[in-house]
């Protein structure tokens, strides 16, 4: 008892406190007391308790008194002796019961006058002696004897705290408050099995794991206060000793895992308190190492590491906390019902250490506690369950609100994009539109190039055709009053004639006369001259017609129908219309062929066509420096077979410069131009094989640098 | 009468000028130029008319052609249509004396041959009176040339009247010198 004896260490009174929080958890006691504690003496350590015989022990007188009215030996692993000194006049036929059902093996002695008169077993391993122990504490009757010291002596070794609230009342007393214990028991009892029962079912109906930690939870809590209060035989474990001894520690193992684990899952501790939740893992080692220990039979060890491990419900607060902090409300319940608990344990720690009274209320806090805590558990499990219920319907809600919400995007979206697709729509329809527009003015000012070409065409040829024309009526004009006058002469001569009479006998005079002025009228040479102006008349009145005719005919430029034409007939208006602006520039070589058939075709448009070409030609051979006999355009017409059909092939030939290659890929580009700067538009080919492809015709170019360029068209027939 | 020649590749224009002027003029016609300057070698021709639009040469071009031998005759040109590049080259290369439209109207190109002779005419009374002008200043020198060697042979002379005759000479020269 060296270690009682010394000045208490706070690391022992701790652990002390510690170890009776946790017997007390478990432990009831009836009403207001009166715990004789400091009547009771131990024997000292300096003997070797456990070989003592009870003769020896009777007959010691080294007894040391208590001072506590509850005393407590702690974790002492061994063997304990205690004496009660007895007042065998007032004391006799009472009961001494020691409020404690978990001391493990518990002898009591009873000794007269030095001499044992009886002997009771008791505490958990053995079986109480019929008709002395009411309720479940050991509870030893004062024999009825005549003593002048009447002792009572204790044998007692447990492997948990060996607590002794030792009082002596009379058996009805004892009965009583053992029925009254009885009664208190079977209403906590009773209340943890109806949340037994509860949870259960409601585990069955819904099926939430939580419910069934619950049930294991209450099931341990409520099992460790039946064994702890010695109610454990009455299920008759008392048949297996090995078991009813580590009953304690094995449901302090299984209450202290299922509230680890309760408490984890409650407070969903991995998603809130990673870091405790980590910590309480821990626990389940140690609660393990304990269970291990209890198996191995180091139950002294085991009890402690539970004890130890049973500290851990310090932690639930701030965890609590924490949690309800961030926003789980069923927390707050849970945090109710563990500062219920814990304070429930604190007035029963405080009312054995004397702090408070000791009293019913103090006395019942630890069930009352326990009960409250098990009911709001429940209620806050009920809560839980609703959170996470309301929370699976806000996420449910929350869910229908997104995908609402994605619904309304993707309407407002499609809204968007309809929106987008019109306004696309529209610019397309509008850039379609101004592409129309763009398109129109495309094609009026390409009529306007190809009309401008054409009058360009026209201009260049008025100077030629007025030339042309003016020289047949220069000629026929003047010719016309020059006959006038020649005839005026032979008119002179002819009235002469007239007034001849063969009658007048001068006759002769006026003959030589008439021979005179014949002569001196020259009118041989009048006559001569006649002829020739009568000539050119003739010939110019036939140019002049040759080129309205051919006009006629090529000015049917603005007839773009199609009609069936004679080539040659073409080819020659062109040339007609052409011959002034040829004369000096080239000699065409015409060599058409007969009989064509006719083609269909634009007349005027291939006249544009052949002029173009045959002016091209004809300029060609300008910068060679060739005599105007050389300058040939040789023009030829004739009907040709080729690939399996037949065309009317025209051919148009100069001995011009010719072309380059890079040159003759470029002639039909619009405004592509060999002339400088103002004699040509750079349109003249580009229509031409505009208009030729309008006539399905193919169009060949074949040209030589310095050797000239022939222009091979087929109209197909 | 006026020797006018007219230089035309038609023929039936020839025929028709000459019918027209054969009355009033001396006309030459011809269709080659070749043969339009043997005639202006052969004959004192004051007036050329020429087409403008010939196959192997133009009007203006012909004109050009003879005017270093052919100075003094007065050139016209003839032509069907006004171009105007061929206006500038008659006026500046060819320069020409009147412009011509075809068809010609009688009367008035009658007119203005009969102008372009008198032009033709002036011109030569006017190159003429310089050639008399020159003829004398060339005696004038001469005589002037003379007195002063005669003056420096006459040694004898005093130094005043010396001086006097060379100061006439002097004189004469610079006059005619101007």
């Amino acid at each position: 008892m060296m270690e009682r004896a010394s000045v208490h260490p706070c690391a022992t009174r701790c652990f002390r406190t510690a170890s009776l929080v946790f017997f007390l958890i478990s432990t009831f006691s009836v009403q207001a007391q009166k715990f004789i504690g400091t009547r009771l003496e131990y024997l000292p350590e300096d003997y070797n308790l456990e070989l003592l015989e009870v003769e020896t022990v009777a007959t010691s007188d080294q007894w040391v008194a208590f001072d506590q009215l509850v005393p407590n030996l702690g974790m002492g692993a061994g063997v304990e002796w205690m004496r009660l000194t007895l007042d065998p006049m007032t004391e006799n036929g009472k009961l001494i019961e020691i409020q404690n059902a978990g001391i493990d093996d518990l002898t009591c002695f009873m000794v007269c006058d030095g001499k044992i008169i009886a002997n009771y077993p008791g505490g958990v391993m053995n079986a109480p002696s019929e008709g002395h122990q009411f309720g479940t504490y050991p509870s030893f009757p004062v024999p009825l004897v005549e003593c002048n010291e009447l002792h009572a002596l204790f044998r007692m070794h447990s492997n948990k705290p060996m607590i002794i609230p030792l009082r002596i009342s009379g058996p009805r007393k004892v009965l009583e408050d053992a029925h009254q214990r009885d009664v208190l028991f079977a209403l906590y009892a009773g209340v943890m099995l109806v949340m037994l029962l509860y949870n259960l079912f409601l585990f069955l109906s819904i099926g939430d794991r939580s419910y069934l930690e619950y049930v294991l939870f209450i099931f341990a809590i409520g099992g460790t206060q039946l064994v702890l209060n010695g109610y454990a035989p009455i299920f008759g474990i008392d048949r297996w000793p090995w078991l009813n001894l580590r009953l304690t520690h094995l449901f302090g193992v299984f209450s202290g895992i299922t509230t680890i684990v309760f408490v984890q899952n409650f407070l969903r501790l991995s998603r809130y308190v990673p870091w405790l939740n980590k910590l309480l893992n821990g626990y389940f080692i140690l609660y393990l190492l304990a269970l291990g220990l209890a198996l191995i039979g180091r139950l002294e060890w085991s009890y402690q590491l539970i004890n130890f491990c049973a500290a851990a419900i310090f932690f639930f607060i701030p965890g609590t906390i924490i949690t309800m902090r961030k926003g789980y409300s069923p927390a707050k319940y849970f945090l109710l019902a563990f500062t219920v608990f814990i304070l429930a344990v604190v007035v029963f720690v405080l009312k054995d250490t004397g702090v408070i009274p000791y009293n019913a209320w103090t006395f019942y806090a630890l069930p009352m506690g326990s009960a409250i805590e098990v009911v709001v558990l429940s209620l806050a499990l009920a809560s839980r369950i609703n959170q996470l219920k309301r929370e699976t319907v806000n996420a449910r809600e929350e869910q229908l609100r997104v995908s609402q919400l994605n619904e309304q995007m993707v309407r407002e979206q499609n809204t968007i994009l309809e929106e987008r697709v019109a306004k696309r729509t529209a610019a397309l329809e509008s850039a379609n539109s101004s592409m129309k527009d763009t398109l129109v003015d495309l094609q009026s000012a390409q009529q306007q190039l190809v009309q401008s070409e054409k009058l360009a065409s026209i201009g260049q040829l008025t100077a030629g055709i007025a030339h042309e024309l003016n020289n047949p009526i220069n000629f026929v004009a003047s010719s016309a009053q020059s006959l006038r006058r020649d005839f005026e002469d032979l008119n002179q001569v002819i009235d002469g004639f007239k007034a001849l009479d063969p009658d007048d006998p001068e006759l002769l005079v006026a003959l030589a006369q008439l021979k005179e002025m014949f002569g001196k009228l020259d009118i041989d040479f009048t006559q001569k001259e006649i002829e020739e102006l009568l000539h050119g008349i003739e010939d110019g009145t036939k140019r002049t017609s040759e080129i309205v005719k051919g006009l006629r005919i090529f000015s049917r430029m603005d007839g773009d129908n199609f009609t069936s034409a004679q080539i040659n007939e073409l080819l020659e208006s062109t040339l007609i219309v052409l011959r002034s602006n040829l004369k000096d520039q080239a000699v065409v070589e015409a060599n058409m062929g007969e009989e064509l058939p006719l083609v269909s075709c634009q007349p005027g448009r291939l006249n544009q066509v052949f002029m173009n070409i045959i002016t091209n030609a004809a300029q060609s051979m300008e910068a060679t420096g060739l005599a105007i006999e050389e300058r040939i355009v040789e023009i030829s017409s004739s009907q040709v077979e080729s690939i399996g059909q037949s065309w009317i092939e025209v051919r148009i030939k100069d001995r011009g410069t010719g072309m380059s290659e890079a040159v003759k890929s470029q002639i039909f580009d619009p405004f592509f131009t060999t002339k400088s700067v103002g004699e040509g538009t750079g349109l003249g080919l580009s229509i031409v094989m505009g208009i030729l492809s309008d006539h399905n015709a193919e169009v060949e170019v074949e040209t030589e640098e310095g050797i000239g360029t022939e222009f091979i068209i087929r109209f197909p027939l | 009468m006026i020797n006018v020649l007219y230089l035309d590749d038609e023929l039936h224009n020839l025929t028709a000028f000459r019918a027209a002027f054969r009355r009033d003029f001396h006309v030459h016609v011809t269709t080659e130029p070749t043969e339009a300057v043997r005639i202006l070698r052969e004959q004192p021709i004051e007036v050329i008319i020429s087409d403008q639009k010939m196959p192997t040469l133009s009007g203006v071009e012909f004109f050009e052609l003879i005017m270093p031998d052919f100075p003094d005759p007065i050139r016209m040109l003839l032509t069907g249509h006004a171009d105007i590049d061929a206006v500038i080259d008659a006026i500046n290369k060819g320069q020409i004396y009147k412009y011509i439209a075809k068809p010609w109207n009688e009367s008035e190109l009658k007119e203005m041959v009969n102008e372009a002779s008198m032009l033709f005419h002036e011109h030569k009374a006017v190159s003429s009176r310089g050639e008399v002008l020159l003829h004398k200043m060339q005696e004038a020198r001469a005589m002037a040339l003379r007195i002063q060697r005669i003056t420096d042979q006459a040694s004898n002379l005093n130094a005043e009247q010396t001086a006097e005759i060379n100061r006439n000479a002097i004189e004469i020269n610079r006059l005619l010198t101007e």
